[in-house]
């Protein structure tokens, strides 16, 4: 059986929920979207959130930032732009459609890349985490919110059972922190700076991975 | 102050911040970008692509970009 998500699948999935996610969704993931928003303004105002949606954490921008939001889904990002327009949230500079694995930016232009709730829908993590590693400067940070799954217990048996519906919510309930664990050892770059359980019951966690300053002969 | 800034550049909701055109580059080749107002497309000589701007969002994917000959 395949859990695998792809672009055309994940785009078709989100138009379909764009209508109704905010309902669903806002107020369960809001700790995480403020928690995560605070984080990434520590590092500096130029900041980018990947995976923006419809813009739920806009507000939580404070206006002296300067925020990127890019989005795969168009249908999600038209809602993004009309909340900036409405409650004019002069942090948020422009959105944008792109594939987070391919990011129409320079190296290092960004204090900080935030990716909140957007790990467990993507087709390739890995992918997504250099890419953001690329966009960030030496010394900033990513800042990832996300649902990292149990491994063991009735949740885990959930997880799995979810994950084989992935296809139609268009992300992957069941998600080991091995995913995220193994990309940072892996990249001598990457350095784990905190791993935070959220409330409400920890479903959510705030991970914050600094790019180290470059060194010699590092890679 | 921006909010006048961009509406003296035409309609305020779809115009886009002149310092993100400026750091904006071809996904593809990472290469500069041209922005021209008047298709508004972001075209990128290198991946010989022009990319669309539908009111005011950037298409950056290259799929969705015009082929240039």
């Amino acid at each position: 059986m395949t859990t695998e998500l792809d672009n055309a699948g994940i785009e078709k999935a989100y138009a379909r929920w764009a209508p109704v996610y905010d309902l669903v969704f806002d107020a369960v993931m809001a700790t995480g979207r403020r928690e995560g928003v605070a984080a990434a303004e520590r590092c500096g105002p130029r900041i980018l959130d990947v995976g923006a949606g419809t813009g739920l954490e806009f507000e939580c921008f404070s206006p002296a930032s300067e925020v990127t939001a890019v989005d795969l889904s168009e249908a999600m990002l038209r809602r993004a732009q009309a909340r900036v327009r409405e409650r004019r949230l002069s942090a948020v500079r422009g959105v944008l459609v792109m594939d987070a694995t391919r990011l129409a930016f320079p190296d290092a232009v960004f204090d900080a890349v935030l990716l909140p709730y957007v790990l467990t829908t993507v087709p390739d993590p890995d992918a997504t985490l250099d890419e953001a590693m690329r966009v960030v400067r030496p010394g900033g940070e990513i800042v990832l919110v996300n649902h990292v799954g149990a491994e063991t217990g009735p949740l885990a048996k959930i997880e799995a059972w979810l994950a084989r519906r992935t296809r139609d919510i268009g992300w992957r309930p069941e998600f080991p922190w091995a995913r995220i664990g193994d990309w940072i050892e892996s990249r001598p770059q990457a350095h784990l700076l905190e791993r935070r359980a959220l409330s409400p019951m920890g479903l959510f966690t705030l991970v914050r991975i600094a790019r180290r300053a470059a060194t010699n002969g590092g890679g | 102050m921006t909010e006048t800034e961009t509406r003296a550049a035409g309609d305020a909701t779809t115009a886009i911040d002149p310092k993100l055109l400026e750091i904006l580059v071809c996904p593809l080749t990472k290469g500069r970008l041209d922005y021209d107002r008047e298709k508004q497309e972001l075209i990128s000589r290198q991946a010989k692509l022009a990319y669309p701007i539908r009111d005011g969002i950037p298409i950056m994917l290259p799929e969705e970009a015009r082929p240039l000959d």
